[in-house]
């Protein structure tokens, strides 16, 4: 930890995503029953137009999380100085709750697969990812909260679990956790693992948002579970998450994820409202 | 600080084994990781597909299902991303497309007209000069401020030659549909793109307009703008009538709202 950066306080609420579909629910008469919105960064990292006016207007509604899935916290070849300097000059435009990326890799240094790949879990992975996240966190002012992935291998050279790596890294980076509890669940049942032994292995103190989402379950033909955000939650990621908020003490943030198969508003607040009866907030209907 | 090469060197093999179903498997990989990389090559695929799309829409409507996806694959092995945006994958499909379909010169056009509105789209925001605006400041100009004069567009504004009417074919892609409204020109047209508010927008106009509209952004001054109108060795009713070309381009950028500054 390069330097001392402030310390982000709980925030305890239920949020969606901000997806074009919907842009005229947020910004209609009646104001949308969430505690914040969450927006993928990279989509507002612009220069001027529509799409920065209307998140503009949104955040006069709401709090606003910067959601990032490029900033490519595992490249061996660093960060680009473009990116953070735009998501930089973003974050000072609609003060965030707080900003977000994921613990995986995107590019090299010639291509960028758009995608968030892998990283082997070793010691020399995990010194990477720590030295990137001190100079995001440094350029940016403050600190982050990083993602578990979901993924569809595991290398063999991997030197500890996923839960270790994300252990240590909030521990010598002072990062944050965002906990998705539908990437656990799909890397638990594509690797072997429990979902419980994992969330027993983390910090939980360090967890400040759960992301829920929908999955594609697999198949004879596809023995993998894949992380497809184009379908309700399903009932395990449900009980996993019920297990997470009985061994979370703090406040934590907590959104319906979804990006493809985008349903109507109301049909998202239904199953927010599930998240509310699931964490004790809201009694079940 | 560990040796980094280690992990550079598998996530550049893990690259190439995504980007080319060809490459072979990282070393040390058996059937379980192959698996895994096929979600992993799909992922990469479907995402390019679909920024493709989104930004293509029309030119995919014109060419078909099947010339799009042949058009995507060429695009995406000559021009593999490398931006952090995968909006930024989409640039230079105009010049795919022109290499695919060298009879066919709407489709590269159409395609340069899509990329350059969805660029203009989240272009900086900027305030136009009004022709009132720019009548007063300029009603004190003599001939030497006239002919230094220097203008600037609204950013990402643009123009080019298109051989095809591009008013037509747009609003004929409106919509999926067979009947496509393709009307060719005898000589190359000016296409000129910009900004009306937040909302990306285009007209055609003449081969001269589109050149100066060039010429300016490029740094030619108003009085370069006449001479370039004019062609070479005009004689002085040639001028006299480029001067009026020019004044009335002037006034039509003006009337549009694309000349954001101005410097004399």
């Amino acid at each position: 930890m390069p330097q001392e950066l402030s310390s982000i306080p709980p925030f305890g609420g239920f949020g969606l995503g901000l997806r074009r579909p919907h842009y005229d629910d947020f910004l209609g008469p009646d104001t949308v029953p969430v505690d914040f919105v969450e927006v993928i960064s990279e989509n507002y990292m612009i220069e001027g137009g529509r799409q920065l006016r209307i998140l503009e207007e949104v955040r006069e509604r709401h709090s606003v999380i910067l959601h990032g899935v490029s900033m490519s916290i595992g490249s061996a070849h660093g960060l680009e100085p473009d990116y953070l300097k735009r998501l930089k000059a973003l974050a000072k435009r609609v003060e965030p709750l707080w900003i977000s990326d994921h613990l995986c890799w995107t590019r090299t240094s010639a291509h960028n697969s758009h995608d968030l790949l892998p990283l082997p879990l070793t010691d020399e992975a995990l010194e990477v990812v720590c030295d990137n996240i001190d100079q995001a966190q440094a350029a940016l002012g403050r600190a982050m909260l990083f993602e578990n992935p979901s993924s569809y291998l595991t290398f063999p050279e991997d030197e500890m679990r996923e839960w270790e790596f994300l252990s240590e890294m909030a521990r010598r980076t002072g990062c944050y956790l965002l906990l998705d509890v539908n990437n656990i669940y799909v890397a638990s049942q594509n690797h072997g693992f429990s979902g419980q032994e994992y969330l027993a292995g983390l910090p939980l103190d360090r967890v400040r948002q759960i992301h829920l989402a929908g999955h594609d379950p697999s198949t004879a033909e596809r023995p993998v579970i894949v992380d497809t955000h184009d379908r309700e939650v399903s009932d395990p990621v449900w009980a996993l998450y019920s297990d997470a908020m009985a061994l979370i003490e703090q406040p934590v943030a907590t959104m319906i994820e979804r990006d493809e198969n985008i349903p109507p508003l109301a049909d998202l607040l239904y199953e927010l409202d599930r998240a509310r009866s699931a964490s004790g907030v809201l009694e079940p209907a | 600080m560990t040796d980094r090469k280690t992990l550079a060197a598998k996530q550049a093999a893990f690259m190439r084994a995504i980007l080319d179903q060809g490459a072979p498997l990282p070393k040390g990989w058996g059937d379980s990781h192959a698996l895994g990389l096929s979600v992993y090559r799909g992922n990469y695929r479907s995402a390019l597909m679909s920024a493709l799309e989104e930004t293509y829409e029309r030119t995919a409507r014109y060419i078909g299902e099947e010339g799009f996806r042949t058009a995507c694959i060429n695009h995406a092995i000559a021009n593999p991303p490398s931006h952090w945006t995968i909006d930024a994958a989409g640039e230079g499909f105009d010049r795919t497309c022109a290499d695919l379909f060298p009879n066919n010169r709407e489709v590269s056009e159409l395609a340069w007209l899509e990329w350059t509105m969805l660029e203009l789209a989240d272009a900086p925001n900027s305030e136009a000069v009004t022709p009132q605006d720019f009548a007063q400041a300029s009603a004190s100009f003599g001939d030497a401020e006239w002919m230094g004069l220097e203008l600037t567009f609204q950013p990402r504004a643009a123009a080019r030659l298109v051989t095809h009417d591009m008013t037509a074919l747009w609003k004929s892609l409106d919509e999926p549909g067979e009947d496509r409204d393709l009307r060719g020109y005898e000589t190359p047209q000016g296409c000129l793109v910009w900004r009306e508010g937040e909302r990306p927008t285009f007209i055609m106009t003449s081969a001269d307009t589109a050149q100066a509209f060039i010429a300016v952004q490029t740094g030619a001054r108003y009085g370069d703008l006449i001479g370039l109108v004019a062609g070479d060795d005009a004689d002085e009713a040639a001028i006299t009538e480029a001067a009026q070309k020019a004044g009335a381009m002037l006034g039509q950028w003006l009337g549009e709202g694309i000349v954001t500054g101005f410097r004399a």
